[in-house]
């Protein structure tokens, strides 16, 4: 997938003038929290589960080397191939060549961000394999030739006139109507049609389970239990980190990924496969492929830190409570993963070079680490992320910023009490009554972001440290 | 107990010194002795959040060595509270000797509300307010401290103030320190929500507890909304004249 990054602010802008967004904004994603809350109270202990899951999370990353390989074996020997690709380029090689050896004109999809991240569809459409997405919403989403506006709800902003016309032009859709099940049976007919000589199901992995080698899927549809189901060659792909240490941890992750995801207990369709159709077995592919993608995660594996952003589920539990999220929508972040998980992964698969303003726009508030079921800490990692771009100005990478300059001088004016009197002094010549009225005068260089819509207290007349023996003799 | 030791943030103490002599006024009030350093300067929060961690870790020991000795510290800042608390271990994790301290201090350091209700087991202080009082709760204060009942009751225990519900009031109101500079148009649009929000709840006062949502809360109130005001808690608790 081309990533939009660097328009972050720009996009931000855009969807803060667009009503529509900030109307749907302002109720969706509060709706999704009252019921993952209204789910996790079936937990004796909502707490306890979280931090349960959170530690399955952090074993099965502490252990992920030994875990793929034990994943590995176990898949290979219930007649799945397994297949690993270092990057994007790799992994949609890998399925090209598979779609072009079969000779495959069409495939039908499931829903899966990694494929959105490596830009399959694009790779296979270059090839001349035509790509239909199977998920209603990721389905919209492709006719509509946007990127997913939620990583859980691709094109759950998008109005429904907008999709009564996109199905009237390309799905099949007869007369107009603005009834979501009408339309919704319009695109189950045409997709179904896909399903009926699909030779080729593309699927993405929910979880890997180490211990049997089975793929699971979580889906609300039905679509991807058809694409596993009746198409001969069945390719499924995963990152790394979807794998799990057991059956019973997979079961657990499970009631999690629901609950905080849709507040369902469990979805429609779940469903565990291990290896590929058995004599006897009533459905099946004849070939399972699995292809386990890293695409950057090993790089970043080392460091204990960022290793937390693998523990992800993609429950989109963080992107439903974040403040900033719920002002602007999924578009701005500028590639697969939107929200807080988008802030914390995009930078680690694309650079922290093109992906400066998703790191910084966070105040930091911790919501989403509050809900979070695999105990990812997004702030602390984005503030570490900050932390290893100051180090790689210092070393000479990057050049010297003048923000840079900015906060040496202030740590230089903080450093000692005196320094700092000294400081307040000659902020006090050079400011005067500059922003006394709340313009920004010679400070809007700094504080102009500030200063068009907030009032600044003036520095004070009498710092409180300037106070202190007249407050302490009283 | 009798001693505590006031550490006053850099925004207070540059900016809302009122919000630092209340502070000292109700602790005063309340017959402690109440120690002030001269010397402290800035817990190093901002340069922590801005990735300068070699320049945090520098103010990180100037606050222990101003700090170290003492036995209860309180503050009117959440986030600083928790810079010390949850941030300097961290930062201070390679320095055997810093971190012990660093650990140390972070026992006895508190958020005013945490320190009047939880260890001083007081929540009437006798202050007075007549009207409607809405509470915002700071991000840092909720989250990263789980302090949210300690003002509350600070605030129901103030003569004729009534608490009022607040919509959406643990959404962050959009500063962030650099966030609220670097990206005003999203800072701006979650600045007007939280008053939008405020004006519908009826109150007559927005109170909370953190200076860096003061000034970004109370600052916009001011432009935008004259007539509405946004206060400390310390503000509302301390009775001028005491201390």
């Amino acid at each position: 997938m081309r990533s939009k990054t660097r328009q972050f602010t720009q996009a931000a802008s855009a969807e803060l003038q667009n009503e529509r967004s900030r109307r749907f904004l302002s109720n969706f994603p509060h709706l999704f929290l009252v019921r993952r809350e209204a789910a996790l109270a079936t937990f004796s202990d909502p707490q306890e589960a979280q931090d349960y899951a959170a530690s399955i999370r952090r074993e099965a990353v502490a252990r992920l080397p030994l875990l793929l390989e034990e994943f590995e074996r176990n898949a290979s020997a219930r007649g799945a191939r397994v297949l690993w690709a270092r990057d994007a380029e790799e992994a949609c090689n890998l399925v090209v060549k598979m779609a072009r050896e079969r000779g495959i004109v069409y495939t039908a999809k499931g829903k899966s961000m990694l494929t959105e991240e490596i830009g399959l569809n694009e790779a296979l459409e270059e090839e001349g394999v035509e790509v239909f997405e199977t998920d209603l919403g990721e389905f919209i989403a492709q006719q509509l030739k946007r990127p997913p506006f939620h990583i859980v709800g691709p094109a759950i902003n998008v109005p429904l006139e907008e999709i009564r016309d996109i199905f009237l032009a390309k799905a099949g859709l007869l007369e107009p109507t603005l009834d979501p099940v009408k339309l919704g049976y319009a695109a189950r007919l045409f997709l179904r049609d896909k399903f009926h000589h699909l030779r080729l199901g593309i699927t993405g992995v929910n979880m890997a389970i180490a211990e049997t080698g089975g793929i699971v899927n979580v889906e609300n549809e039905g679509n991807i239990r058809l694409a596993k189901g009746v198409a001969p060659t069945q390719i499924s792909l995963m990152s790394i980190d979807k794998v799990v240490p057991t059956f019973s941890d997979a079961l657990f992750l499970l009631r999690m990924l629901c609950r905080n995801c849709t507040g369902q207990k469990i979805s429609s369709y779940v469903t565990f496969d291990h290896g590929p159709r058995r004599p006897g077995d009533v459905d099946g592919p004849d070939e399972l492929i699995i292809i386990i993608v890293d695409n950057g995660r090993s790089d970043f594996y080392p460091d204990a830190k960022l290793r937390d952003a693998l523990r992800c589920i993609r429950c989109g539990a963080c992107l439903n409570i974040c403040p900033i999220y719920g002002k602007i929508g999924g578009y701005p972040y500028g590639f697969a993963y939107s929200g807080p998980i988008g802030q914390i992964l995009n930078p680690l698969l694309l650079g922290f070079e093109q992906t400066r303003d998703l790191y910084h726009a966070c105040t930091l508030c911790g919501a989403c680490r509050s809900v979070c079921p695999a105990g990812i800490d997004h702030p602390g990692l984005l503030v570490y992320y900050r932390c290893l771009e100051v180090e790689r100005k210092n070393t000479g990478t990057m050049k010297v910023s003048g923000r840079g300059l900015l906060f040496a001088l202030l740590a230089f004016g903080l450093s000692k009490r005196g320094r700092l009197d000294l400081g307040v002094k000659l902020l006090r010549s050079w400011v005067g009554d500059k922003i006394r009225d709340g313009k920004p005068g010679g400070l809007g260089r700094f504080l102009g972001g500030w200063l068009r819509k907030r009032d600044l207290p003036p520095l004070a007349r009498k710092t409180f440290a300037e106070r202190w023996k007249d407050i302490s003799n009283r | 107990m009798n001693r505590v030791s006031l550490f006053i943030p850099c925004t207070v103490d540059l900016l809302l010194p009122e919000v630092g002599v209340a502070s000292y006024q109700i602790l005063k009030g309340l017959g402690l002795a109440v120690d002030y350093h001269r010397e402290q300067t800035c817990c190093g929060q901002i340069f922590f959040n801005a990735g300068y961690w070699g320049r945090a870790a520098r103010l990180a020991k100037h606050f222990l060595k101003v700090f170290g000795e003492d036995e209860f510290i309180v503050s009117p800042s959440g986030s600083c509270v928790s810079m010390v608390r949850h941030h300097y271990p961290r930062l201070l994790e390679g320095e055997a000797a810093w971190l012990r301290l660093a650990q140390e201090v972070s026992l006895r350091i508190f958020e005013l509300s945490q320190f009047l209700v939880d260890v001083l087991k007081i929540t009437d202080l006798g202050a007075s307010y007549a009207g409607k009082v809405a509470y915002h709760e700071s991000c840092h204060i909720l989250r990263a401290l789980a302090v949210s009942e300690q003002p509350k009751r600070l605030i129901r225990s103030t003569a004729g103030a009534e608490l009022v519900p607040l919509a959406g009031a643990t959404d962050c109101c959009g500063f962030g320190g650099e966030f609220a500079l670097d990206f005003p148009d999203i800072s701006e649009a979650m600045i007007q929500t939280k008053a939008d929000k405020f004006i519908a709840s009826q109150a007559d006062l927005l109170v909370l507890s953190e200076p860096g949502c003061l000034l970004n809360i109370g600052g916009y109130l001011k432009r935008n909304h004259p007539g509405r005001k946004a206060i400390h808690l310390a503000c509302l608790l301390a009775r001028p004249g005491e201390g």
